[in-house]
């Protein structure tokens, strides 16, 4: 689940000189790492490479024995035949829909819970900090039981907030911002305080402005957190039309017989959407990770 | 965790280039979907057609032919939004259906086995069904058999409208069965009655393919252990914390099952895609499996024709099981789509001669049974007149088609022909497993 | 773990007065409590209230399908602590995180000191690398089972070629465990290796620069300077992973669905195959306390165990 690193963290990965490329003369040392380093990375992409070979395949030679890597002619059919049913798209719209109410909703609910619990006093403040804190160690996925029945209570079963509603308690994140919180230095504070700013002022324009960094990294691990959940979303629709994209493809069978590629095809029009917001957010995501060890 | 340094974890930062933009495009798509939520499911197929939505578990070759059937029903009912689902085979379907009934906004119309009725909680899981307005989309008790009507009823409420029967029959590989001189002047397969006769026969069989005699399943074994144990009126009870059960017939049908493997005539390991492979490529000469294999073995080349189940312990009693709909629990159910829903099942009765012909389905709708078009039909009408010898399964929450009956007897009878357990064994563990199943309270 | 020392530090936090517990609180009002009550909110009716009511339940036999509930005592406590079904999935939870976790942890290793080393693939090593994890679990499902296929996958045509008998892969009891522990170490070993790889390019230069002008080679200085000084984020790692590999449940269900003969059944399916497939509420509560408990037994014991060493 979720904790936070102690080390000091670095701001940024950074480029800094290779520890073995100081030798006067090209060594075979370095020829070789970088063979093996580019093996590794390609054995890794394997999987995706293969997915996406099997996908612009003829469907007859998907069940070629043994599989050959090329084709002939590839053909784009098996995408066509899985975009034509729509159901992939409606899952898409799903997914952003509701992984976009868990983020907007975490960040709206965990960076106040943080503030309070950093810059005040209020009764019985220790011990609410303790109980939010001790949630971290319960695992969700021993509530699923309690928590269905709930949603069938609440006519939620079925809906997009009853995907999104029970995603949004993540009291790692409130931890994980409140010692944010906490380092940030008071003189910013006291400053805007001077000019007569209220608590909510302090909060919108000094306190958020100063922790852009960690509400990016909660607000991507979040949305890669929500867009990959399986259990909840699974167990909370049943409806086609309201699932999301890893459950749709994991419980709606596409067609019948044989259909190789179009499964390979939907897995990789599946992979896409993140693979796309990983590009983006590339260095975001890596000095996410860095900084504040979340996992989800 | 401890802290060791006294640094912060994250220094405030300096300011992140590029970081704004995307926020700024974060919060904007953020703000577009979550008020896209707001107002409601967003359905772009949203129209004023009455929404019809179907789900069923038909993912082999049925499945290919009900599509098409579907594409057949929308293209004639141009007000309905259609939709239909296919969900993975037996539990993951069942669970679904379950937990969409409980949630109150599952399928508007769903196919089931009939053997399933009891464990999906008739009255609470599933809605009944109103019987007059069943008969205004034109369908009532008089077009089905009276054995596969009573099923569909719980408590004296009609729970289920049946769509097919499908059973165990036998398929026999006509060039092998001729090559032994198994077949009569019609190419069909001659009289093997009497455990002896039948026994004989598959030793012949297997002299001449060197590979079995009879191809079977033996990891869905319960379906052919139920048809021999039931070939001797052999009676399974459960009551409410104990269950009635003739050791000694169920020990005969299971001695023979475990002869079969034993001495070679059947394999000892075989999964349900093997099982028709072996029948097709000569290994074996006869095969006891589903009639939907049909589709299977029709892409095969070989020649091969049906009958019945083979006469063992003096009749041709079958395992058997319907397909039917139901209408999952609603929260608040619509009449429109009700009425919809009974049309879309009406609808695929009348049209059932084609769920036959491309599924091998015996169709439960007697005036498509009894018509013509069906009994020229081959080789589906080889065993019509098997859907009479179709023994239903036990009564209990727990049986029926991918139930929990089913799941706990695979392990000792699949043991039975791997060899791994006795008939006295595989029968004591089988009731152990009822035992426990029988102590559990019943959820439903 | 971290609820005591936190509460100590902001009682200390006056006197403290370094950067870090500059905790810069007003006197008591209830305006904190404003800040907090939404998530509090959420917290309490979909965390708390359904661990309190899960309780309730593991005292009845509700039913998913509804019907007249009665208390039933500690039937479903008897039934749940005799269930050898239940000790089968415990017993697969265990071994697939015995199986994983020092894959996971010695190949995040291994594939970060490659990337540090070789500077100039970074960004298409952390691609490869890290790509992977951001792919949903029903994708990643597809892939492996498609390149898992026995009989048409790529795995076995490889062995063919190579002259190699081919593997049942995820269709027999003996390597089905195995198989879902490889697929999920690729998806899954991206994540350790970013935190790997952040600690190792947080260690200063001059530390290497100066073991260099001691003539220490490549090797030794992994040995001497890099590994000892990623202790902390091993334990850290080895925690992490231990905790989630305990819970696993979404990737063995897509990929074997429990089976072969429940070989791959771990705890959180069967507590969905007794709550959800087998209707019974009750029991299935029962079961996810019993494992629930022995997940926060296991946190604690994990964190105190490791501090101590670190200590």
């Amino acid at each position: 689940m979720a904790t936070t690193t102690d080390r000091p963290a670095p701001t940024a990965v950074t480029e800094r000189p290779g520890a073995l490329r100081r030798g006067p003369r090209p060594d075979v040392g370095r020829i070789a790492l970088y063979t093996v380093a580019v093996l590794a990375a390609l054995l890794w992409l394997l999987p995706l490479l293969w997915s996406f070979a099997t996908s612009i395949k003829p469907e007859g030679e998907t069940t070629i024995t043994p599989p050959t890597w090329f084709t002939a002619d590839p053909t784009f059919d098996a995408y066509a035949q899985v975009l034509g049913r729509g159901d992939l798209i409606r899952w898409t719209f799903n997914s952003f829909v509701t992984t976009s109410i868990v983020t907007a909703l975490t960040l709206i609910v965990c960076v106040p819970a943080a503030y309070g619990f950093s810059r005040f006093d209020f009764r019985g403040r220790p011990w609410l900090f303790a109980l939010i804190i001790g949630g971290i160690l319960i695992p969700p996925q021993t509530l699923i039981v309690p928590q269905f029945i709930l949603m069938t209570q609440l006519g939620l079963v079925d809906t997009y907030w009853g995907i999104a509603l029970p995603q949004v308690v993540a009291p790692v994140f409130v931890f994980i911002l409140k010692r944010f919180f906490d380092a940030i230095p008071c003189d910013y504070e006291d400053a805007a305080k001077i000019d007569g700013a209220g608590s909510l002022r302090i909060l919108w324009n000094v306190m958020l402005p100063l922790s852009r960094p960690i509400l990016t990294a909660v607000g991507i691990f979040t949305f890669i957190g929500a867009w990959n959940n399986f259990l909840w979303p699974f167990l909370v629709t049943t409806d086609p039309d309201t699932m999301t994209l890893p459950v749709g493809m994991g419980t709606v069978m596409g067609g019948y017989g044989i259909q190789y590629a179009q499964v390979m095809a939907s897995a990789v029009l599946g992979a896409l959407p993140l693979l796309v917001v990983f590009l983006l957010f590339q260095r975001h995501i890596v000095t996410g990770v860095a900084g504040a060890g979340i996992k989800g | 965790m401890r802290d060791a340094s006294n640094r912060p974890s994250l220094s405030p930062p300096p300011p992140a280039h590029g970081v704004e933009r995307r926020a700024l495009l974060t919060a904007v798509l953020t703000t577009a979907a979550v008020t896209a939520a707001g107002c409601g499911t967003y359905d772009p197929l949203a129209s004023d057609r009455t929404r019809l939505r179907q789900w069923n578990l038909f993912g082999g070759g049925d499945g290919l032919r009900m599509l098409q059937m579907h594409e057949a029903y929308q293209a004639e009912h141009t007000d309905v939004d259609f939709r239909a689902t296919t969900f993975e085979w037996g539990a993951p379907f069942y669970t679904k259906v379950a937990m969409g009934a409980a949630g109150g906004r599952g399928a508007d119309i769903a196919t089931v086995h009939v053997s399933r009725l009891e464990s999906l909680a008739p009255g609470r899981l599933l809605d009944p069904i109103d019987p007059s307005a069943l008969a205004e989309a034109g369908i009532d008790e008089t077009m089905f058999l009276p054995n596969i009507w009573k099923e569909c009823f719980f408590e004296g409420r009609l729970y289920a409208i049946p769509l097919d029967t499908h059973l165990l029959v036998q398929f026999y590989n006509l060039d092998v069965c001729r090559e032994v001189g198994l077949l009569d002047s019609r190419d069909r397969l001659i009289p093997l009655d009497g455990k002896d006769t039948y026994v004989d026969a598959l030793r012949e069989i297997k002299a001449a393919t060197g590979g079995f005699g009879l191809s079977l399943d033996t990891w869905g074994p319960w379906s052919n252990f139920w048809a021999l144990y039931r070939q001797q009126d052999g009676e399974l009870v459960f009551g409410e914390d104990d269950f009635e059960m003739d050791d000694d017939k169920a020990l005969a049908a299971m001695e023979f099952l475990y002869r079969l493997s034993e001495e070679g005539l059947s394999p000892r390991v075989s999964q349900g895609a093997d099982t028709s492979a072996n029948l097709a490529n000569g290994r074996s000469g006869l095969m006891i499996h589903g009639n939907w294999e049909m589709t299977t073995l029709d892409a095969t080349d070989v020649s091969f024709s049906v009958t019945q189940f083979p006469n063992v312990f003096g009749n041709h009693r079958t395992r058997g099981d319907s397909h039917c709909y139901v209408f999952p629990h609603q929260r608040d159910r619509d009449p429109e789509r009700t009425r919809a829903a009974l049309d879309y099942a009406a609808w695929m009765l009348r049209h059932s001669l084609s769920w036959s012909e491309g599924a091998g389905h015996v169709p439960a709708y007697l005036p498509v049974a009894e018509s013509q078009e069906y009994d020229q039909l081959h080789p589906q009408s080889e065993y019509r007149e098997a859907a009479e010898n179709v023994q239903f399964e036990p009564e209990a929450w727990f049986s029926g088609s991918a139930g929990r009956l089913q799941d706990e007897a695979t392990g000792p009878l699949t043991a039975l022909h791997q060899g791994t357990r006795t008939p006295e064994e595989a029968l004591r563990q089988l009731k152990r497993t009822f035992h426990a199943m029988t102590n559990a309270p019943a959820p439903v | 773990m971290s609820e005591r020392t936190h509460t100590s530090r902001v009682q200390g936090s006056g006197a403290a007065g370094s950067g870090l517990v500059d905790v810069h609180r007003r006197p008591a009002t209830w305006t904190g409590l404003w800040y907090v009550l939404p998530f509090l909110a959420f917290y309490l009716l979909f965390l708390v209230w359904p661990a309190i009511v899960g309780l309730g339940y593991t005292f009845t036999d509700r039913s998913l399908a509804g019907g007249p509930v009665s208390f039933i005592g500690l039937d479903n406590w008897n039934e749940t602590f005799t269930d050898r079904a239940l000790y089968e999935s415990l017993w697969n939870t265990l071994v697939f995180t015995v199986l994983s976790v020092p894959v996971m942890v010695l190949l995040a290793l291994g594939l970060a000191l490659l990337t540090d080393h070789a500077r100039r693939l970074g960004w298409f090593l952390r691609f490869s690398f890290f790509a992977p994890f951001v792919l949903p679990v029903a994708v990643m499902a597809l892939m492996w089972e498609w390149m898992y296929n026995p009989s048409l996958g790529l795995f076995n045509g490889i062995l063919g070629r190579l002259g190699f008998e081919g593997s049942e892969w995820l269709f027999s009891e003996n390597t089905a465990m195995a198989s879902v522990v490889i697929a999920t170490a690729w998806w899954q070993v991206g994540f350790n290796y970013l935190l790997y790889l952040a600690a190792m390019q947080s260690i200063p230069k001059d530390v290497y620069e100066a073991a260099a002008i001691d003539g220490a080679g490549a090797w030794q200085r992994i040995g001497r300077i890099t590994l000892p000084l990623l202790f902390r984020t091993t334990v850290l790692i080895t925690i992490l992973q231990l905790i989630g590999s305990l819970r696993v449940f979404e990737q063995i269900y897509l990929m074997t669905g429990g089976g072969p003969n429940f070989a791959t059944r771990t705890v959180i399916q069967y507590i969905y195959d007794s709550g959800f497939v087998g209707l019974r509420i009750g029991l299935a509560s029962s079961m996810a306390y019993v494992f629930m408990v022995l997940i926060i037994i296991a946190s604690v014991a994990q964190f105190r165990l490791f501090s101590r060493k670190e200590a």
